[in-house]
């Protein structure tokens, strides 16, 4: 089973004599637990590719699956409530909300979810603690350092348990010390407690704590590397732990 | 000559037998997975230092096993290790293996320069990641030597992989490009002058 798939995905911008090939047909499968970077030239397709995966986009033609299941033909409230859930985003530029806490904003998505919030500001501490930030949880984002609200931003994405997580050009606006403690805690992340991370990255330091690169040029795959074993060790861990549970 | 040199600097430090130096060595570059060295390679080269005089023996440790012969650096040894701190230490990058490959497939009928690239590539990144996981076992606080030595890696690595990236896209125009031929030298005796 893949928690990612893309059949011949395809998304063209623009019509005509002026039409844009972003993607073009792109095949790729991801199995849970995997650390995925995607790499390639600027414009090659790398953030509209996480833009698809993540249902942030449609495609012009082709399909994402996740958990099996295609994006393609769910309706917009669901296709909302499998974001919410099932999959989690971190941005460059962290995108927190000024006047809340590390807390209410690692806490909102479990809020707008229903959830009372008495129990979403507890699962979010438990996050933040995770991500080191255990004493800066009632601190707002002009109070914290550039690596510390992408660590906030981190936190509200798994707040919710999503299975995948997807990150674009998550250090690009860390300095290299930072860039570098956000990578290692992104391999955490798939490592230790099992999340699939797809990451946008132009920085081979970077990508390379990732157990796999895609290079994309021109929209299309032209490469696809493994890095190392431990991903596929870690997706038989997970499968294992799966097989026990059902 | 960095072997021999560092053997002479780790006697100046302080008098060791040969394997107290291997394990001095292996343990200054962070392990064997970075440099590998064999006893034997520690002992010829103590040999040959003795030979020219650069170290003499200074007593022998007993401790229930064999003898071990422990080594001190002389005036001589310490003469030439001032000299090696004194150059510079130069890497000749120009003498680049994957340089070779890549002009020879530009020209080799079922060369494919692309592919030889992303294997490059993919190689590179297999050794960053790898150097990456390891520094990330390094602690900070007790091993600065190591992670001064990785980050060395790292950065030449990335180097590496930024010039890589460049010859991707400049290899179409290096296609047309053909790979210099060598200058003509003429055969056989000078032509004599006309007016003789």
């Amino acid at each position: 089973m893949s928690i990612v798939k893309t059949e011949q995905l395809t998304k063209v911008y623009g019509q005509g004599a002026t039409a844009v090939t972003a993607l073009n047909r792109i095949n790729m499968t991801i199995q849970p637990g995997e650390f995925v970077a995607v790499m390639g030239p600027s414009g090659c397709g790398k953030s509209t590719l996480l833009h698809l995966v993540g249902g942030l986009d449609q495609p012009t033609s082709g399909q994402v699956l996740l958990d099996d299941r295609s994006l393609s033909g769910l309706k917009d409230d669901d296709l909302t409530t499998l974001r919410r859930r099932q999959i989690g985003f971190v941005f460059q530029f962290f995108n927190l909300i000024p006047v809340l806490t590390a807390v209410e904003n690692t806490a909102l998505p479990l809020i707008l979810d229903g959830m009372k919030q008495a129990d979403a500001h507890n699962q979010a501490e438990v996050w933040l603690t995770r991500m080191g930030l255990g004493d800066r949880l009632s601190h707002r984002p002009d109070e914290l350092s550039g690596g510390q609200q992408q660590r906030v931003a981190i936190a509200r994405a798994l707040v919710a348990e999503p299975t995948l997580l997807l990150a674009d050009e998550p250090t690009g606006n860390l300095d290299s010390r930072a860039a570098d403690e956000i990578a290692a805690l992104l391999r955490q992340i798939s490592h230790e407690w099992h999340r699939t991370v797809l990451m946008v990255t132009h920085d081979p330091r970077i990508a390379a704590h990732a157990n796999r690169i895609v290079f994309l040029k021109d929209g299309t795959i032209v490469d696809d590397t493994r890095l190392s074993d431990d991903g596929q060790y870690e997706e038989r861990v997970v499968r294992e732990k799966m097989a026990v549970m059902a | 000559m960095s072997v021999r040199n560092a053997i002479l600097g780790l006697l100046a430090h302080r008098p060791r037998h040969g394997y107290e130096l291997h394990d001095a060595f292996e343990a200054m570059v962070g392990g064997e997975q970075n440099w590998d060295i064999k006893p034997a390679q520690v002992y010829s080269t103590l040999n040959r230092l003795e030979q020219s005089g650069l170290v003499v023996e200074d007593g022998v440790a007993q401790d229930g096993g064999p003898e071990k012969r422990i080594y001190m650096v002389t005036d001589a040894g310490l003469a030439e290790l001032r000299q090696w701190f004194n150059e510079p230490s130069l890497s000749d990058r120009r003498r680049d293996e994957f340089f070779l490959k890549l002009m020879l497939s530009l020209v080799v009928a079922d060369g494919d320069p692309r592919r030889l690239i992303y294997t490059q590539r993919a190689g590179l990144y297999r050794e960053l990641h790898a150097l990456t996981a390891q520094r990330s076992q390094v602690n900070p606080a007790s091993q600065l030597a190591y992670i001064l030595l990785l980050d060395q890696a790292i950065m030449h690595l990335e180097a590496d992989l930024r010039w890589l990236e460049m010859v991707e896209a400049r290899l179409d125009e290096i296609s047309r490009q053909p790979i210099p031929e060598p200058a003509e030298r003429p055969r056989g005796r000078p032509p004599m002058d006309g007016n003789r």
